[in-house]
Parts: C-alpha cells; sequence; structure tokens
C-alpha cells in the first residue's frame, strides 16, 4: 500500500474506460478527437487535485507531442537528413530558387553567385514545405479524416456547422468538404473566402469612411506601397512567404502555430492542441492568481453556495412572518419558530461534517464486519482511501475501532 | 449493458470518479456528447474500477480508531471513524488522520450477480 501505486492504477483505469467507450462513440458517429479530448480533461483535472504523482505530470504541457514523437536516441541521427535536403536543393541548378522572383541583382547564370546567396535561400526554402499542409489542409483537421466512415463524418460536421451558425460557418465547411473530397481544389476555397471577405469589406469600410476618409485613404495608400515592396522582395503584407497566403490583398489571413517535432521540422499545430494547450495556460495562470482558493470542485462550491441561502433564510424567515416589531431579538425568535428552523440548523451541521469528511474518506467492498460488545473488526477490500490530500488504494484492509 | 449493471457506482464519488464526471459535464455542456453516451462511460468506469482494483492492485493495510458513527443501511455499511491510524503494508509508515468516512458495499453482491 502506499502512494507510488495510485498513479499506474489510475492510469489504467483510464486507459481502460477510454478504450471500453471507444465504441460507444463510435455508435453514436462521435470523433476520435472527443474522446481523447476527455482523456486528457480527465487526467488533467485528476493533476489539478494533486492527490498523487500521475504519469502523465511529468510532461502535462505536451502530453500530445508524447505520443507521436519517436524515442529520442534516433533524434540526432535524423537531424543531418534535412540539412543535407536543403543544400542539395539550393546547390541544384535553379529550380527552386526561380519562381521566388529575388531582386533583379542576381545573376543566375554565374554558379558562385548562389552559392553565396544560400543563407537566403535556405531561409526562403521552407515555402514548398509550407505549401503541402495548406493545400491538402489535411493536417489541420486530423479528427475529419480519422474515423471509419470519414464522408458521413464529415458531412454531419458540416451540416452540424450549417445548423449552428448559418452561412457564417460557410468557410468551416468548405473546409470540411475538402477534406472530405480529397484535395479537391483549395482555390476554390480561397475564392469563396476572399469573396466572404470582400462582401464584409464594404460594410465594414463604410462608417470608417464617414468618419475619417482621408486618414483611411492614407493608411491604405501606406498599406499598398509596402504591399507592392513586400511582393518585390517575394513577401506577402502580412510578413508571410508569398505562397502561403490566401491571396495578396486581404487583411485577414490565419495565424498558424507552429511547434518542432522530435526531427526538428517545423509542424502546424492543430485548431484542438492550441486550445488545449492556451487552455493550460490560462487555468495555470488562473490557479496562480488566486492561490487555488476558487478553484474548488464543483460540488463543493455549489454545496457552501446552498448552506448560505439556507442560513440566510433562516434568518430572514422568521421576521417576515412576524411582521412589524423590530424590538425581538433574534433568539427570541428562534425559540418561537416552529420545527423547520430546527431542521435546517441540523441540517447545517450535518452539512458541515460531511463537507469536512470530503478530504478523509475511503470507498470500499467489506468482506466482513463483526461487532463484540463495543469493539468492531471489519475486513475490507479493493478501496480507495483519501487521507491528507493523499490518496491510496489497496487490496485488502482490516480494521479495528471501538464504538 | 446488463453485466455492467452488476458494478456499484460508489467509486465514482472519489476523485478518478469525480473528475471524470466533471470532465463529461463539460463535453455534455459543450454539445460534444450526448448524456446518454455520459452515463455509459459511467458504467464501464464502474466496471472498469472494480474490476482494476481486484486484479492490479496488491497492497494492505490495517487501521485503528475510535468509531463515532455507524450505519447500515440497504446492504451498505458507512462508518465515521475518529482519531484514525493507517498502517501501510511493510515499511510505508503510518498515516493519521483525525476523522474518516468509510462507505463500503458488500463485496458478495458483486461477485454473486
Amino acid at each position: 500500500m502506499s502512494n507510488v501505486h495510485v498513479g499506474p492504477v489510475y492510469e489504467s483505469v483510464i486507459q481502460g474506460v477510454i478504450d471500453a467507450v471507444r465504441v460507444d462513440f463510435e455508435e453514436n458517429g462521435v470523433e476520435d478527437g472527443v474522446l481523447e479530448d476527455l482523456k486528457k480533461k480527465w487526467q488533467m483535472k485528476l493533476s489539478q487535485l494533486n492527490v498523487a504523482q500521475f504519469p502523465w505530470d511529468p510532461k502535462p504541457d505536451q502530453p500530445s507531442t508524447a505520443q507521436p514523437a519517436a524515442p529520442p536516441a534516433p533524434v540526432p541521427q535524423a537531424a543531418p537528413p534535412p540539412v543535407a535536403a536543403y543544400t542539395q536543393s539550393t546547390l541544384s541548378p535553379q529550380t527552386t530558387a526561380q519562381p521566388l522572383s529575388l531582386p533583379n541583382n542576381i545573376q543566375p547564370h554565374s554558379n558562385g553567385i548562389p552559392i553565396k546567396q544560400e543563407p537566403g535561400l535556405a531561409r526562403s526554402e521552407p515555402v514548398p514545405i509550407k505549401q503541402e499542409p495548406g493545400t491538402t489542409s489535411q493536417p489541420m483537421h486530423p479528427g475529419y479524416n480519422n474515423p471509419p466512415h470519414p464522408n458521413m463524418a464529415a458531412a454531419r460536421a458540416a451540416a452540424a456547422l450549417q445548423n449552428k451558425f448559418g452561412d457564417g460557418a460557410a468557410a468551416s465547411i468548405n473546409a470540411i468538404h475538402n477534406g472530405m473530397v480529397g484535395q479537391v481544389n483549395p482555390a476554390q476555397a480561397q475564392q469563396q473566402q476572399q469573396q466572404g471577405h470582400q462582401q464584409q469589406h464594404p460594410q465594414q469600410q463604410h462608417p470608417q469612411q464617414q468618419y475619417q476618409q482621408s486618414v483611411a485613404n492614407q493608411m491604405q495608400q501606406r498599406m499598398q506601397q509596402q504591399a507592392q515592396q513586400a511582393q518585390q522582395r517575394g513577401i506577402a503584407p502580412n510578413g508571410l512567404p508569398n505562397a502561403q497566403t490566401d491571396g495578396p490583398s486581404d487583411e485577414c489571413w490565419e495565424a498558424v502555430m507552429m511547434r518542432r517535432n522530435a526531427e526538428g521540422q517545423a509542424v502546424e499545430m492543430g485548431r484542438v492542441e492550441i486550445d488545449d494547450l492556451l487552455h493550460a495556460q490560462i487555468a495555470a495562470r488562473a490557479k496562480q492568481m488566486e492561490g487555488g482558493g476558487l478553484m474548488l470542485p464543483l460540488k463543493q462550491a455549489t454545496k457552501t453556495r446552498s448552506l448560505d441561502n439556507k442560513k440566510s433564510r433562516a434568518t430572514a424567515g422568521p421576521s417576515q412572518v412576524d411582521g412589524g416589531d423590530d424590538d425581538i431579538k433574534d433568539e427570541d425568535l428562534d425559540d418561537d419558530a416552529i420545527n423547520s428552523d430546527l431542521d435546517d440548523s441540523d441540517d447545517n451541521k450535518e452539512d458541515d461534517d460531511e463537507e469536512d469528511d470530503m478530504g478523509h474518506m475511503m470507498l470500499c467492498m467489506y468482506d466482513k464486519v463483526q461487532r463484540v460488545k463495543n469493539k468492531w473488526y471489519c475486513t475490507l477490500k479493493d478501496g480507495v482511501l483519501t487521507v491528507n490530500g493523499k490518496e491510496y488504494v489497496f487490496h485488502k484492509a482490516t480494521g479495528e475501532y471501538e464504538w | 449493458m446488463a453485466a455492467s449493471n452488476n458494478f456499484y457506482d460508489l467509486y465514482r464519488h472519489g476523485s478518478l470518479g469525480l473528475t471524470l464526471t466533471d470532465a463529461l459535464d463539460e463535453l455534455i455542456r459543450d454539445e460534444s456528447i450526448t448524456p446518454q453516451l455520459a452515463m455509459k462511460v459511467l458504467t464501464q468506469f464502474d466496471r472498469v474500477v472494480a474490476e482494476t482494483l481486484q486484479e492490479k492492485v496488491k497492497a494492505r493495510l490495517t487501521f485503528k480508531g475510535s468509531l463515532d458513527t455507524y450505519r447500515f443501511c440497504d446492504e451498505v455499511w458507512t462508518f465515521l471513524i475518529r482519531n484514525v491510524t493507517f498502517k501501510m503494508e511493510g515499511n510505508q509508515g503510518t498515516v493519521v488522520a483525525d476523522k474518516v468516512k468509510i462507505v463500503s458495499c458488500s463485496a458478495k453482491r458483486n461477485e454473486d450477480k
């Protein structure tokens, strides 16, 4: 019996439950991502309780990266190949360099200069690499492609989005459809998105122009100038390489968050991953600020509130009934009061007791409970014990106590 | 389904169960899952917890204290014990608590059915 065993046992319970309900989730048409979400939430809440050391605790920041990552050993070996690829591609005759439309001072035919330009080229090298995830859009929506019936799931998701958000969800639905059909035409989706932006533009800019037309014009001119300059340099107005953005002139652009996987390559993070990351950080900050004081379990929080309500009702109730006689003291009122008030105070006591017990509780099965006079003997098994903020699990426990 | 109904939902009141319930509540609020599905998850949880505790846990402990309240209702024993000393098996040391509530279901009924 020790606290050390709790982590692995809980871990296997969680895994067991997740595995057991996977079929139910599929039958209900719920995606695998939700199941993973449930698991993460469950583990996170357990960690917050801080009742034991859990296997997933040491790396709470990136639980998702730990699973797909390859064992750490091959990392140094795997690192060199990308470098080699870069040098090969940059040294090989001009194929990748041409679409970049670098400034005119490059002399394409002399072999010496491209080598000098290498750092610049290498830096813009990610352009063709990044393009892939953007066009296929698969990494952004891993959940849509995983289930056994991806088309059904995607169609259902699209329908749900349509129901919920109406036309506002057009972009997301397009993304789903793209994922469903494959990589049919992302360009179309982009066009539709652009159209959407353009339709929104006049509405947004109209009041602005009414108020400060000149300023807006100046801004636009400046932005256009900047955009032109940037395009000459082969960079879109938002600072990202040209090939990745939706289009040349729209001001809204999707941010893409990257992280490095085990091989040091940048990988796009999905929306869910980013959300989880943000949520974890916000939760951690909230806990810091409040010192954990307000982060009580839901049950406790509601319990205290209902207690307060009861108390206020107990004090406020009699005075209302009695009417205008303000001189009578509260104690007198209590003496005169009917049984319900007494019951209330009793209830409060009981509740207080139970509330205290929240921290010290044993849940188990009993094999035998015996009593000889005032001595009790009991044999318990398969239990979970919570004492002093720590949890223990046991297979068998024997207890002796006097009444 | 019938088989999983034979397990107690006792462990739902432990930290493992409460956190699972919280997580399920959040998913229901987000309309990611239905309440019915959440109930299925909880029944599976009842089964998995009971089996895991039976199979994976070997630890033993003994405890002593003075019994404050006892109650036996619907085959469930509830004890409120004061000044409890838990002794772990081996040299793991002792844990002392001024008050512990024990909720205990019959092990036999679980095996019979």
